[in-house]
């Protein structure tokens, strides 16, 4: 009887016949797969389960570290996440100044707190834009994208570049805020209050989204935390934790904001978590621009190296300080550091140690999407494979930041 | 900790079909576009951008501070008529701006240029000289370009208003 | 004699539908969408360069599939959705005073009582376009399975499975017009004067639902969905064929279109002639430039809600249209 079955398979079509169960490449070259491989093995329509082949984007971020100076190292940090860059770089400064032992000035605190929701909303804004599409939405791709425009122009005003902003320097802050920023912050959030009036109506209203991502990819609140999910994805699975409120660091500490929780942990609230997220974060920035004190943007400690002159024309003139020729190769004491900040994605942690050379001895960073390779392979297993992008995109995950 | 509503009954479905396909109309009907129209509009980026530099030879005084600074390896020193003086590799810069903002003389400067295209990769070397010296590549038209500059609005996002 | 001005018009919709399609999402998108090559006329050239650009580019056959079917199935796809066209009345030629009306017996339709611009005329014209049109996800399929790439039969699965749904939608849904107005003549259907969207708008509504669903328009763009499947069943298409497989269900959503405006929108009533026939373009155009906006409003549904969707919400709905039909089909 197969016998016969074969012949018959064998004899009038030539193409293999492919099981029931079979592998599909989803990667690396596929518009649903960003820069990695997903090695999906299909029990018809379900996932069996999934690989995860990541590191396309490797960059040796960690190596090269121990190579570089102390200051070499801010742009190169934020490259693994450049629209968080804020955020990374400001883990980074945080661990070199434990070692340093140097006091930040307070409107330094606050600018970092500043810089930091503004690249927050614009991570979201991209990450949105990219779930939307991942779906066929390509109006929220667009949206997206066009809306972290607006932000991203005010990091621009701000810090001199768009998104590798390497902002944030040993004991301070590169540049300070200007009244006119201030005016087109406020016009921003204006605009973004508007816009997300739109969003809701479009996209996170839209009864075809909600079917996409209502208990789609579900997370219990005890798989986020065996699965070490970090950031918008485990609060969307009701665990309240944020390192803002946890551990604050920069301005956290003075500045009102709730954290949303959802409890139901699939991707709809893991989307509502991160709208928002964006909510709360033009609050800050309305508060920060209220309450924001008076002062220098940079420690004492260096403020004073730099020459007089040039301290006139920059600080006075531009309110920009400029780098004291210390920077350009300093040596930390003997330390180690370990800092971690709430990225846009989660947290983010690193570990610096210093042996009191030029260059770090070794430095580890644990970046929110390098939790997410185990997170997302799990919510995968069992799921349709329409709802593998629909996966990808809610927990946003970004594979240059998990490479490093 | 918060819950979305679940179960919701059919009209109330039906209205959100409604409200996505007005929103949707109501942008068809008021658009909102934030397309720079290059190269007929060329934008002028704010004071502080970090674009290309350039160097003022005459002020350097060969501290070799901003080469040490560099991140990426892109400024060195070359030693011109028994002077030390910065060169600068565009192809591995990425526009830090530590170089200027550590250079005790103020020597270096940030211009507001950063669309430049070169046909080979030895262009992308500037020697001294040729870094001592303002670079600017207008888009090539036949038409003049208008500078514009981006202002943030609160109804449209981002409008472009022409720089005078 | 017929043909060829059919063809023209139909490339010329095809180009207009795509570029609609480009614009339309470029306004609601923040972005001005295909602007350079022409930029008086909205950039409208950009999709006769697109097209010219791959039609010069090189038709790559992969060495594993079955090359004739391969090549085949694109072609043949637009043939049979470019047909459905020769049954579809578009106007009434006048009996005189038209630079038409010497056809005027040539093109008589004497069960409608009326001459047409109609290619063939038939008294079962709603059955021959239901009949070839869906003939195309056949041809779907085989084009997939000849692709011979796992994507693509993923979507040959897809498509198979949202055939028999949609097509049992837009065959209820024509029978219940065919019922309402005793024939399946669109020509007589289109003289009683009562539009079908009055006379059974549940109908139309269905329809119009299956429309989207029968051409892969959002949000039921699951047989090709590009971030799952690479669009679909046409991974491995490039150049020439690879515009065709695109114009096929263009093709199709416009004469769909066609049938909409004819049957439910009172096609070229009150007007006759070619101002007739400009008037039901207009109206399938209408039909044609809401179903393309759609890719802006929705992502795409999972196959398994669009099935749910379909037999459980618009089958019923459709029996419902049939059971209207009956009741209306007294009083027409
Ligand atoms: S901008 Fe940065 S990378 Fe470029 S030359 Fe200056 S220090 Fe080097
Ligand atoms: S830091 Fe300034 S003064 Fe020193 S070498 Fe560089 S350009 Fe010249």
């Amino acid at each position: 009887m197969t016998e016969e079955v074969e012949k018959i398979l064998k004899g009038g079509l030539e193409v293999e016949i492919v099981p029931v169960e079979g592998e599909l490449n989803v990667g690396p070259q596929h518009p649903g797969s960003g820069h990695m491989r997903i090695f999906v093995r299909l029990n018809g329509d379900i996932i069996e389960d999934v690989d995860l082949d990541v590191g396309y984007v490797h960059r040796s971020v960690e190596k090269l570290s121990e190579n570089r100076n102390y200051i070499h190292l801010i742009p190169l940090i934020e490259r693994p996440a450049i629209l968080d860059s804020i955020h990374m770089n400001m883990a980074y400064i945080m661990a070199v100044e434990k070692i340093l032992n140097v006091d930040v000035p307070p409107r330094a605190l606050y600018l970092r707190s500043f810089a930091a929701e503004v690249n927050r909303i614009a991570s979201h804004l991209y990450g949105m834009g990219i779930f939307g599409v991942f779906m066929g939405h390509s109006t929220a791709f667009m949206w997206g994208f066009g809306d972290r425009e607006v932000w991203v122009e005010i990091l621009q005003a701000l810090t001199g570049a768009r998104v590798t902003n390497s902002y944030i320097l040993p004991g301070g802050v590169r540049r300070d805020i200007t009244p006119v920023i201030m005016e087109m912050t406020e016009k921003a959030i204006k605009y973004t209050r508007r816009k997300l009036n739109d969003w809701k109506g479009i996209f996170v209203n839209n009864p075809n989204i909600k079917a996409r991502t209502q208990n789609v990819g579900v997370m219990t609140k005890e798989n986020a935390i065996r699965w070490g999910a970090v950031g918008p994805n485990l609060r969307a699975s009701g665990v309240a934790f944020d390192v803002r409120k946890a551990e604050p660091y920069a301005a956290y500490d003075k500045l009102d904001f709730e954290i949303p929780v959802y409890k139901e942990g699939d991707a709809y609230a893991r989307t509502l978590v991160r709208i928002e997220e964006i909510e709360q974060s033009m609050k800050m920035l309305e508060q920060i621009m209220r309450e924001i004190p008076q002062g220098n943007i940079l420690s004492d400690r260096f403020f004073k190296q730099i020459p007089p002159i040039r301290l006139k024309k920059w600080w006075e003139g531009q309110h920009r300080i400029v780098m004291p020729g210390y920077y350009a190769s300093f040596r930390p004491p003997k330390g180690e550091a370990f800092a971690r900040v709430e990225a846009g994605r989660g947290e983010l942690a690193f570990y610096v140690i210093s042996d009191g050379t030029a260059k770090p001895y070794r430095l580890r960073m644990i970046t929110p999407s390098y939790r997410l390779i185990k997170v997302f392979r799990e919510l995968a297993k069992g799921s349709r494979y329409a709802d593998l992008v629909t996966i990808y995109g809610s927990l946003d995950y970004f594979p240059p930041e998990a490479d490093r | 900790m918060k819950e979305y509503p679940k179960k919701e009954n059919p009209f109330k479905l039906l209205g959100q079909h409604l409200e996505a396909i007005g929103t949707g109309l109501k942008y068809l009907v008021k658009p909102t576009r934030i397309t720079l129209m290059y190269p007929e509009e060329s934008m002028v980026l704010p004071t502080g951008y970090r674009g290309m530099i350039r160097l003022y030879k005459d002020v350097c005084i060969g501290c070799t501070l901003c080469a040490m600074v560099c991140p990426a390896d892109a400024m060195k020193m070359v030693t011109e008529e028994g002077k030390k003086l910065p060169m600068i590799n565009y192809g591995r810069c990425v526009f830090c701006g530590f170089c200027v903002d550590i250079c005790p003389v103020d020597a270096l400067k940030e211009t507001g240029v950063h669309d430049a295209a070169f046909t080979n990769r030895r262009e992308l070397i500037f020697d001294p000289d040729k870094f001592s010296q303002d670079f600017d590549q207008p888009p090539t038209m036949d038409k003049p370009v208008r500078k514009v500059r981006a202002k943030i609005d609160e109804k449209k996002g981002i409008v472009y208003e022409p720089d005078d | 004699m017929i043909v060829f001005p059919g063809l023209i018009f139909s490339l010329i919709t095809l180009l207009t539908a795509i570029w609609a399609e480009r614009k339309i999402a470029a306004k609601i998108q923040m972005r001005f969408g295909p602007y350079y090559a022409s930029k008086r006329i909205g950039g409208y050239f950009q999709l006769i360069a697109d097209a010219i650009k791959f039609g010069l580019a090189e038709i790559i056959v992969p060495s594993n599939s079955i090359r004739e079917f391969f090549i085949l199935g694109p072609i043949l796809i637009t043939a049979f959705a470019f047909l459905p066209m020769a049954f579809i009345p578009v106007s009434q030629i006048p009996s005189s005073g038209s630079i038409t009306s010497p056809y005027y017996r040539f093109f008589f339709d004497k069960f409608a009582g009326i001459s047409l611009y109609q290619p063939i005329i038939t008294p079962y014209s709603l059955l021959f376009i239901i009949a070839v049109a869906s003939v195309v996800p056949i041809l779907t399929v085989m084009t997939a399975w000849a692709s011979n790439n796992r994507f693509s039969l993923i979507s040959a699965i897809r498509e198979g499975i949202l055939t028999v749904a949609y097509d049992t939608l837009i065959i209820i849904a024509l029978i219940s017009m065919g019922i309402e107005y005793h024939t399946l003549d669109i020509a007589s259907i289109v003289k009683t004067g009562v539009p079908g969207i009055i006379a059974n708008p549940i109908a139309a509504f269905v329809f119009f639902v299956a429309l989207l669903m029968g051409t892969a328009r959002f949000p039921f763009d699951v047989a090709e969905a590009d971030t799952e499947l690479v669009t679909g069943a046409f991974t491995e298409y490039s150049g020439l064929l690879f515009v065709l497989s695109m114009a096929g269900p263009y093709l199709l959503t416009f004469v769909y279109s066609l049938v909409f405006a004819t049957v439910f929108l009172g096609g070229w009533l009150p007007l006759m002639g070619i101002p007739g026939a400009i008037l039901t373009v207009i109206k399938a155009l209408i039909i044609l430039f809401f179903s393309v906006f759609m890719r802006s409003v929705y992502g795409r549904y999972r196959i398994d809600q669009i099935l749910r969707g379909g037999w459980k919400y618009f089958f019923p709905a459709a029996l419902l249209a049939l059971i209207i039909g009956m009741i209306g089909g007294i009083f027409l």
